[in-house]
């Protein structure tokens, strides 16, 4: 149990980090460089050059402040009053398309939770059935549940709500395909981004069993003769509190998840406003946005802590449990990555012989045939060729922002003092997609802004993971020697912690390209990474959705693409090392 | 001549808060502790767990300050510094720790490990020569010097930590409970190691022990702690054989017999 000074000076590092990104976000018309005046005529009307009366009478109108103190100042005093100014581009005010989307993500987010929770409890069951029994080694029985939990929990939200839609609103006509119009409408979206998070909860309760199942009171129980059913409702009662904490997590793996099922099923919620309006440089909007998200997210991990508390009950109060949790990060499996590795690698090399920009039109859309394996898209185009060129596109992106990640990574971990550790922290909270909007509104939308938020988003895990490794060195008693021996800074730093840093971390990064090649996928998905007409899989994807119902095999060859890196990075250790803020 | 002094040293740690807005409670580890180690001489310092002595250590090896009082080297007085600036002082003052397995890095070759303090603190010399000569003090073959620790027991390992320790040639040798984590026979050994190469060397040693047994058998004086006081100080054979505080005699009291022997 943490004290109380420990978690005054966490809140005060969340303070700090909210108000600091309240300012950023406040200051976001300034931050790209050129005149707010300019950018609302840009948005309002294209290709028409701004003559200076028309951006004074735009300054008036808008209220907009001449420098970025002035205005962040002014956004963030009528912020606090509720007043988030009029959009750019309609001229509707933003509080009230606040009001509407989040009523309608508020709706999508329980009832995904609601799936969520029922999807990990289901998945943690057997887990926990199995380590409530007399299992000799319950690493052996749970393994194949373990496996699946980690799968699910890296399937991308993009693959799942396109198979979804694919097979179940097109195939199967049993729901409908797409916009918010009734409960019904709710189902799939609900399915697509409850189910990534509900195998993160197993993974996150299954953790915690296993530990929990060495407690010595399991053994009491167990020798009193205990019925195995009660044990098992009470090491599941006991690992959901250890879980419950990580719920913020969990939201902020929600909101992430949310722009994109929003965008592919058009739902009108938070999501999907804040994608336009990062796409089209409305900046009052996606300022709203991202405060609104923020705050939930905030407010999500702060009854996180609460129901924690009221869970554990007296005995947290009294410190007797410490939080469950394993000593070390361990791989579900070891030797899944070798043969999905394989299955995903044959149909790459054999993609990059082949010519991926030969437009046939007469042969559109065509499908699987000898000549084309996996059809042609709609202008003719092999996907098979495709696909392998997208690999590399997206998956060789994905490991040079991990070789950069793991650069930042290992600075920040080695020379983390407490404030930047905090500000590491706040930043794995966010969702990638969250901090590619709010990139793509700055510097707009293009690689660039994909890799450098995809890079943002990877270094955390692996600074977290530098700086657990460097605390175990700085802890231990060679290190202690080393000092009385007379050593300086760049001594212990070339001799002690970087041998014994370096070889782990560069492990874990590399587990870690998987899940950053997805993050870029989603990001294309979302037009906001590499632009139309690449090959690159997130892009490749959302031309497919188009031609969904004319040509439902498109989707076949990203959605099973990103499957299979969703399955490598389920294989990947589990991070619980990965906390919130508070 | 005396070396390293401590005078009036006190310490005080605060604890948990109870609640949050609550003081935190302030507990006295040390309390007003007078000590002096002059050259040629071994002090073992003794007391039961809590009394205070790793917390006196901390202080005599510059790793902590003390709250009110001063530690002195040769009557400069020593503070904890960057690595720069305590070089002097720590090629006088060495330490051997605790625990073998964990105080020796386990990427590093037994050269290495003993190199190590020669190169920090730019000790001049011949080093190959040094290191060799070093291990043969130990009583360690000299072919060992490339292996890695993780092929080394726990006494040829605390011979190598000790090793490293007198590479500097310091002028006094501080030992935390350099024996706790050894096998009985091991220990006699490490103890009479200790002996022998701080005499060869002409370095003075500080030895942490709760074992009173230990200190007989390396040490001149002893300084008994308990709850953070000096309770009493001075020749090994005169508190072993008359103990004036309770304490003392406790330790005594604690050392294991055989049945049938007679406390001595």
């Amino acid at each position: 149990m943490t004290g109380w000074p420990d978690r005054l000076g966490r809140m005060g590092v969340l303070a700090c980090a909210v108000g600091g990104l309240a300012v950023v976000v406040a200051a976001l018309p300034w931050l790209r460089g050129d005149d707010p005046a300019r950018s609302v005529l840009r948005a309002r009307l294209e290709d028409r050059d701004p003559d200076p009366a028309a951006l004074a009478a735009v300054r008036s109108e808008l209220h907009l402040a001449d420098n970025p103190v002035q205005g962040a100042a002014d956004w963030l005093t009528d912020a606090a009053r509720g007043e988030f100014g009029t959009s750019w581009v309609t001229g509707e005010p933003v509080r009230d398309l606040l009001l509407t989307a989040a009523g309608v993500s508020t709706s999508l987010a329980g009832a995904a939770s609601a799936v969520a929770v029922v999807v990990g409890l289901a998945l943690a069951a057997p887990v926990v059935w199995a380590l409530s029994g007399e299992c000799r080694s319950p690493g052996r029985c749970t393994r194949g549940v373990r496996v699946a939990g980690a799968v699910v929990a890296a399937l991308s939200e993009v693959a799942l709500a396109a198979a979804l839609l694919t097979l179940v609103a097109v195939r199967w006509r049993l729901a409908p395909v797409a916009g918010w119009f009734g409960p019904s409408y709710m189902l799939l979206p609900a399915l697509a981004l409850g189910v990534p998070s509900g195998g993160l909860f197993a993974r996150l309760v299954g953790t915690a069993a296993d530990a929990i199942a060495g407690e010595t009171w399991v053994r009491t129980w167990r020798a009193a003769g205990c019925g195995r059913i009660t044990l098992t409702v009470a090491i599941v009662r006991r690992a959901v509190t250890a879980a419950v904490p990580q719920v913020a997590a969990l939201f902020m793996g929600l909101l992430g998840g949310a722009v994109v099922v929003e965008e592919m099923f058009a739902v009108p919620g938070l999501g999907r406003l804040s994608l336009h309006a990062a796409l089209a440089q409305d900046l009052p909007v996606l300022q709203g946005c991202v405060l609104t998200l923020v705050l939930a997210g905030t407010a999500a991990g702060a009854s996180g802590i609460a129901a924690q508390r009221v869970l554990l009950g007296p005995a947290g109060a009294a410190a007797a449990l410490a939080p469950a949790g394993p000593a070390r990060p361990r791989r579900p499996h070891r030797r899944t990555p070798l043969p999905v590795a394989a299955v995903l690698t044959a149909p790459i090399l054999a993609g990059l012989l082949r010519d991926p920009h030969g437009v046939r039109l007469e042969r559109r859309l065509s499908g699987p045939s000898w000549a084309y394996p996996l059809g042609t898209d709609p202008v003719g185009r092999d996907v098979l060729a495709r696909f392998g060129h997208g690999a590399v596109l997206t998956i060789g992106t994905a490991a040079a922002v991990t070789a950069v990640g793991l650069i930042v990574g290992l600075v920040v971990g080695l020379r983390g003092s407490a404030a930047r550790v905090g500000v590491v922290d706040i930043v794995n909270a966010l969702p990638f997609v969250l901090v590619g909007l709010v990139l793509a509104a700055v510097l707009g939308p293009g690689l660039l802004c994909a890799a450098i938020s995809a890079a943002l988003v990877a270094c955390v895990p692996i600074a977290i993971h530098t700086r657990s490794l460097a605390t175990e060195v700085r802890a231990s008693g060679y290190h202690q020697a080393a000092v009385l021996a007379g050593a300086g800074a760049g001594w212990i730093l070339r001799r002690h912690l970087l041998p014994a840093v370096t070889g782990p971390v560069l492990a874990y990064a590399l587990t870690r390209v998987p899940s950053t090649a997805l993050a870029i996928a989603a990001l294309g998905f979302l037009g906001l990474g590499l632009g139309h007409d690449t090959p690159e899989w997130g892009a490749e994807l959302a031309a497919a959705i188009d031609y969904l119902e004319r040509a439902p095999t498109l989707v076949t060859a990203p959605v099973l693409g990103l499957v299979l890196l969703g399955v490598l990075a389920g294989s990947a250790p589990v991070e619980l090392g990965r906390r919130t803020a508070l | 001549m005396t070396l390293l002094t401590a005078t009036g040293v006190t310490k005080r740690y605060p604890s948990a808060r109870r609640h949050p807005f609550g003081r935190r409670p302030v507990r006295t580890v040390l309390d007003a502790v007078d000590l002096a180690v002059s050259a040629g001489e071994r002090l073992g310092i003794v007391g039961g767990s809590g009394a205070g002595k790793s917390t006196l250590l901390r202080l005599l090896l510059a790793v902590e300050a003390p709250d009110t009082g001063e530690v002195r080297f040769r009557g400069r007085p020593v503070r904890p510094a960057r690595p720069g600036r305590l070089g002097w002082f720590r090629r006088e003052v060495q330490f051997v720790a605790q625990d073998p397995y964990a105080s020796l890095s386990p990427r590093m070759t037994v050269r290495d490990i003993i190199g190590e303090p020669l190169h920090c603190l730019r000790v001049p010399g011949d080093r190959p020569r040094r290191i060799d000569e070093l291990l043969r003090a130990v009583r360690l073959d000299p072919a060992l010097a490339s292996r890695l620790p993780s092929a080394l027991s726990g006494g040829q390992r605390q011979r190598v930590a000790l090793a490293r320790a007198l590479a500097p040639r310091p002028a006094v040798l501080v030992a935390d409970e350099p024996i706790s984590a050894l096998d009985a026979p091991v220990r006699v050994a490490i103890l009479d190691l200790l002996r022998e190469v701080t005499v060869a060397e002409g370095s003075a040693l500080v030895l942490v022990a709760h074992d009173l047994a230990a200190v007989r058998r390396a040490c001149t004086r002893v300084m008994v702690l308990d709850q953070g006081r000096v309770v009493e100080s001075g020749p090994v054979d005169q508190v072993f054989h008359a103990p004036r505080s309770a304490v003392a005699r406790d330790l005594i009291e604690a050392i294991p017999r055989l049945p049938g022997e007679v406390a001595r």
